[in-house]
């Protein structure tokens, strides 16, 4: 068997998550070689490979300047056949999600998506948005595997490097590329506050917001945030989403209330410096990333907080 | 216009979830299952193109006999036709398997629009929908979080890492899937709900779509071997006693983080 790392750049370079591809490709034991697709970039290729890409196939095309993922497609399968790898490693990110599944339908593969691990021959991935652990098998005569960015600390080292050019035909790209609209300004920016309480889905109304998590922000002199849920059902607008689609913070204090602790909203508070997590069920993720938890309903503790906050200021 | 909405029932959000004597998945006796909640999404989409004008909405879901239940609540909403894949040799397919057999079902249909979830809330594997696109040739776009129809063509915003959009001309046929938050989802009106009765829903076999070979454990590529509670290493400190006690505590560390 051997593996083909599938890199993605962004903002010129290549990102973080492709190196942490080589150091999961290490992990499992099996030779690998890279592929860079983009347009004009035999320097990154050329880097790429000797920072631990090994050797490295090249998809430049004027057509591979911005994702689509027809050309995507097209270039991962011209260098799985070039390379004669029999796994492609991919990293979970918004294009690698779009693109991974086409490429395992179109080599008949089996496909195993965001694992963060890989233990006893078996790749591990979350379940159930976090609440459940899962070690899955492959067989078959191809495997494509997406790994979660972060999960694996990013290869290092330098290795051997060199390049070949895969030639790619994208004449029969069918989606195009417009434009990247980047978010907008923000009118709460939530990266400054010192303390930020954050209210997901178990907070259970628009109302709630204003009636129990706003005045412990107000009381601790800190920001609201909100799980993507509640964006999503009109609560709270998109500025107060924390998380992988909303803002990262790294406040001193993050409260999070009524929020299971998925993997999308970890990855935008799990460098804050001090995390309370309070929620009524025992087993939910978000206390495996907290420093110290309550296992009960919101509206008890926070109102109470709230109330021996002001007590204290006098 | 057709559109065909492919989705998917799994255990409701709140559900207790333990893990199954051979530990390969959840005990499903007696909790309670939903539409997955991305697919919400995808079916308000396809129903606000059939409020705008003209279209038949069909949906297609594969699993036992409790999707009848889904699939009724999605008609009851208004869709117009439902598909229901329901055959025990379809339990333990993987991603690839449940794309074969909805694939199938495309080109039975021939839609004009496909439209799934980004991810399923269960599995949450994200496979599904490009892979179906690529099995019946269409081009496919995901985590959709707009879209702008015009003749032969939808402009879709695909979500991308905080809070960024990626604009993408996709042209039609083609298969979206999208992510949660595009719209805002109705709910079945009583009305709705005593009209879905009367609409048709086909329940077929992976034998009736020509992928038995495809489907279960047998076709699958990709098996769970063993899914369990998290080794949730060091964890939070859980503060135990009355309110009253765990809010003095909670006071002492903000006290000690200089936050008063
Ligand atoms: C591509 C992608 C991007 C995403 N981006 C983000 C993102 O940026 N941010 C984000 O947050 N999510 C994001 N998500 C969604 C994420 O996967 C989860 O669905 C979401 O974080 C869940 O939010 P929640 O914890 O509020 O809701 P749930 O998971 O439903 O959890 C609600 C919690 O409230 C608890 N609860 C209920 N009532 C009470 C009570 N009275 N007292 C105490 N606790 C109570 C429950 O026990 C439960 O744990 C993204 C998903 C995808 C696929
Ligand atoms: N059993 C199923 N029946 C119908 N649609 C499904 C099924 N499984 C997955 N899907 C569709 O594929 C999407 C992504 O699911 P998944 O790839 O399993 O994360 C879902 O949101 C559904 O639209």
């Amino acid at each position: 068997m051997s593996i083909l790392i599938v890199t993605e750049i962004q903002k010129g370079a290549i990102r973080e998550a492709s190196y942490e591809l080589v150091a999961f490709a290490q992990k499992m034991g099996v030779e690998y070689a890279s592929l860079v697709i983009g347009s004009g970039i035999d320097g990154l290729a050329s880097e790429f490979g000797g920072k631990g890409g090994g050797k490295t196939f090249v998809a430049d095309d004027a057509s591979l300047e911005n994702y689509n993922v027809d050309g995507y497609s097209a270039a991962i399968q011209a260098a799985v056949a070039a390379s004669g790898a029999s796994m492609v490693l991919i990293s979970n990110t918004p294009s690698g999600w779009d693109v991974a599944p086409r490429v395992a339908a179109a080599l008949d593969a089996g496909f195993v998506s965001d694992v963060f691990d890989y233990q006893d021959g078996n790749f591990v991935r979350r379940v159930f948005n976090g609440k459940l652990d899962a070690q899955v098998s492959s067989s078959g005569s191809a495997t494509v595997v997406s790994v979660q960015p972060g999960a694996i600390a990013a290869f290092e080292g330098t290795t051997d490097g060199s390049t070949e050019t895969v030639s790619v035909d994208t004449s029969g790209a069918r989606a195009r590329f417009v434009e990247i609209k980047l978010a907008d300004a923000k009118g709460v920016d939530l990266s400054k506050a010192e303390v930020i309480v954050s209210g997901g889905r178990g907070v259970g109304d628009p109302e709630k917001f204003a009636e129990v998590i706003q005045p412990l922000a107000d009381a601790l002199g800190g920001a609201m945030g909100a799980s993507r849920p509640v964006v999503d059902a009109g609560w709270l607008p998109h500025e107060y989403q924390v998380g992988s689609s909303g803002q990262v913070v790294t406040p001193k204090l993050y409260i999070a209330c009524g929020i299971s602790g998925a993997i999308q909203h970890l990855v935008g508070m799990k460098g804050s410096n001090f995390i309370v997590a309070i929620n009524k069920d025992a087993d939910a993720p978000i206390f495996e990333f907290a420093q110290l938890g309550v296992v009960g309903d919101l509206f008890e503790v926070v109102p109470a907080l709230t109330a021996a906050i002001a007590a204290a200021k006098g | 216009m057709k559109i065909l909405v492919c989705l998917k029932q799994v255990p409701h959000q709140d559900a207790r979830l333990d893990v199954n004597g051979d530990g390969t998945w959840i005990k499903e006796d007696g909790i309670k299952f939903e539409i997955n909640s991305y697919d919400t999404y995808a079916l308000e989409e396809a129903l606000r193109i059939k409020d705008a004008g003209e279209a038949e909405v069909v949906v297609a879901s594969i699993g036992p006999d409790r999707v009848t239940q889904a699939l009724r609540t999605a008609l009851g909403m208004g869709a117009d036709r439902a598909v229901h894949v329901n055959d025990a040799a379809c339990q333990g397919s993987d991603a690839l398997g449940i794309a074969k057999t909805l694939a199938a079902i495309a080109k039975e249909e021939s839609p004009d629009l496909i439209l799934m979830g980004l991810m399923s809330d269960d599995g949450n594997a994200s496979a599904v929908p490009p892979m179906v696109a690529e099995l019946v040739g269409m081009p496919s776009a995901t985590a959709v979080v707009a879209t702008e129809r015009s003749e032969g063509n939808i402009r879709v915003e695909r979500e991308l890492e905080g809070g960024a959009v990626e604009v993408v001309d996709v042209p039609t046929p083609c298969l979206l899937a999208v992510q949660s938050g595009l719209n805002q989802v109705r709910y079945a009106s009583l009305k709705g709900i005593m009209a879905a009765k009367k609409k048709p829903l086909d329940v077929k076999t992976a034998a009736d779509l020509g992928v038995a070979d495809a489907v279960g454990t047998a076709g699958a590529k990709v098996k769970i071997e063993k899914i369990y509670q998290p080794l949730r290493g060091e964890g939070a400190e859980i503060l135990s006693g009355s309110t009253d006690e765990i809010v003095s505590s909670l006071m002492n560390k903000i006290k000690e983080l200089g936050l008063l």
